[in-house]
């Protein structure tokens, strides 16, 4: 489903050159949840970003569904990310200016194939999954820390993604609300099959995946 | 998308509030001013009617209030213009002249035709001559013409359109007592400066004492002419006080009259537009860098480049339509209620220029930073809290 070769990054500025990932292979099969673990700053965020290609690595390649990404260009990158890839933030990045329905919409805008009413059936569908059906006309900064996340994740299905890719999406949140964010996106990859990737800081919740990935200083140690 | 435009917009509708109204009344200022320029042009593209290449505009005071005395002095002054072979024409008039600082107007009708306000004009029959005059119907009256109580007049052609329509004016009487007959139509006459919408002028005969003229000279003479002519002048009687002007200065300061402020209003329309440019501009670009989340979300939900490029104009597109939508009320009220009778199109002319111009300089403005926006790298864009 998604297999990372040799990948490097390296953060460069005038006067320092950051080694952030080194050599990172990784392959992550169809329907598998995998937990990534790690220390602040050993780049677990940028292993991520690189895998949701919003980041390029300064080496190696990347394949998602036996296709090289490496050489897409901006157009043909933003169409696979939109159809193939979901984001989970840890500060849930909700437009904070749209209601939760436009909100969970948002993916679907940049689908020129999907109508006005197609999208809201979907996004009314994606927020009934995450049992926030009578919250669609509030607006972000009404609902709480749990009741955000979850909006976010009704963003991240609403376009039926094959891969989620969650970046510590419990990290904001009580134990009670993180089990619950947990629960769903158990649910969506027993059910529908979804492959997810899932960095986290929580051992308890890395455990509930089916493999963890541990990096230290930008490698990869288990 | 644009429902998506008009969601955000409605709901950031406080803060976008100043930067509505900042359109809204630059789009008014440049509404006027586009208005007001149409229409000094489209008088200036009227020909005037008059040429005044090589003619003098010449004030004669005798310094007598004797009447008879005047008449003697105006004989004398004639046969000295003479016999100058320089001066090719020449017509004596009160001094309303064109483009003079003396003019006299009224209410002028025919009985049971409306009335029309008009400047009126005393000049001889040697007029056309100096002043290339031509007819668009009848003929200028001679200095013989007049028959008893009735003096033959020349009007323009806005007064016989406004007076008499489609009708034939030659041979028709004006005034409430039938005494100006109407010999002669000229197509265009504008007295004033160019700047002036053509209207009505009535033109009847010249016949007090001859004091001050216009002139046609020879176009080879030389400011020594003109000094030699004057002291010949002054050597018929030296309590005459004589006053030379090029009539072409006399008119370019008529136009001045129009120009300089003109061009004061262009200025600080200039000043305003460039400070409505810089005003957007940082307005804009605090609006992204406030906004650098958002455009990392929507990256990272598959907007390609050139949709945020495409979004934040849009935004800025669709706030220009409401701040135009309210100037154009106002704009449109113009024509509606025919305010300062202006011709309509002089108005809505006006309104395509201020909103060309002003769906111009918010895409101007909105390009750069929307630019910068849309090359913002969305892993550093969300990495940003």
């Amino acid at each position: 489903m998604i297999t990372l070769k040799n990948i490097e990054k390296v953060y460069r500025t005038d006067t320092i050159e950051t080694l952030a990932l080194n050599n990172i292979n990784l392959e992550v099969s169809k329907g598998e949840f995998l937990s990534i673990m790690g220390p602040s700053g050993c780049g677990k965020s940028t292993l991520l970003n690189i895998m949701g290609l919003l980041d390029e690595p300064t080496k190696g390649g990347i394949q998602i569904d036996n296709q090289s990404i490496t050489s897409f260009a901006d157009k043909k990158l933003s169409a696979f990310r939109n159809q193939k890839i979901g984001f989970i933030f840890q500060s849930y990045h909700l437009i904070n200016d749209l209601s939760v329905l436009d909100n969970v919409e948002l993916p679907l805008l940049y689908r020129p194939s999907v109508s006005a009413s197609e999208r809201r059936d979907l996004a009314t569908k994606a927020l009934e999954k995450v049992g926030l059906s009578n919250r669609m006309k509030h607006y972000p900064t009404q609902l709480s820390g749990g009741q955000r996340q979850r909006v976010a994740i009704a963003r991240a299905i609403v376009g039926n993604p094959s891969i989620i890719l969650a970046d510590e999406p419990t990290g904001n949140l009580d134990s009670n609300m993180g089990n619950e964010i947990m629960e769903i996106l158990e649910n969506l990859n027993k059910s529908d099959g979804t492959t997810i990737v899932m960095v986290t800081h929580d051992e308890n919740m890395a455990k509930r995946t089916h493999r963890l990935v541990r990096l230290f200083d930008g490698s990869q140690v288990a | 998308m644009i429902q998506h435009l008009f969601k955000l917009i409605w709901k950031r509708r406080k803060s976008n509030f100043l930067i509505m109204l900042e359109i809204f009344v630059a789009f008014i200022i440049l509404f006027a001013v586009a208005s007001l320029s149409t229409y000094l042009v489209r008088n200036y593209n009227q020909p005037s009617g008059i040429n005044i290449d090589n003619v003098w505009t010449v004030y004669v005071n005798y310094n007598s209030l004797s009447d008879s005395l005047n008449r003697q002095n105006g004989e004398l002054l004639e046969q000295k213009l003479k016999t100058f072979k320089e001066i090719k024409a020449y017509t004596f008039g009160h001094e309303t002249f064109p483009y003079g600082n003396s003019h006299s107007q009224g209410d002028v009708g025919a009985k049971g035709k409306p009335s029309v306000n008009c400047s009126f004009v005393s000049i001889d029959e040697n007029a056309p001559s100096v002043l290339g005059l031509e007819l668009a119907q009848g003929e200028w009256f001679k200095n013989t013409d007049t028959v008893g109580r009735v003096t033959p007049v020349v009007i323009t052609q806005y007064m016989k359109e406004k007076i008499f329509g489609d009708e034939n004016p030659i041979g028709q009487f004006l005034g409430t007592e039938n005494r100006q007959k109407v010999v002669g139509v000229l197509a265009n006459f504008k007295q004033f400066s160019d700047f002036d919408e053509l209207s009505g002028t009535l033109i009847s005969p010249f016949r007090d004492a001859k004091t001050s003229f216009m002139a046609r000279v020879d176009p080879s003479v030389s400011a020594e002419f003109e000094a030699q002519f004057a002291k010949s002048l002054r050597q018929i009687n030296k309590d005459w006080n004589i006053e030379i002007l090029h009539t072409s200065d006399m008119k370019a300061d008529k136009n001045s009259m129009y120009t300089i402020p003109l061009t004061i209003v262009f200025i600080v329309c200039g000043f305003l537009i460039v400070n409505v440019v810089l005003g957007l501009f940082g307005v804009l670009f605090q609006n992204i860098a406030r906004r650098r989340n958002e455009i990392g979300v929507r990256r990272a939900m598959g907007a390609t480049q050139s949709h945020i490029l495409s979004h934040f104009i849009g935004e800025m597109l669709v706030l220009a339509t409401f701040a135009i939508g309210l100037g154009l009320f106002f704009a449109i009220q113009f024509p509606l209620l025919n305010v300062f009778d202006i011709e309509n199109s002089t108005y809505l002319l006006g309104i395509l220029v201020a909103v060309v111009v002003i769906y111009s300089l918010v895409i101007i403005c909105a390009w750069l930073p929307s630019r910068q926006a849309s090359t913002l790298h969305p892993a550093i864009a969300l990495h940003e809290e």
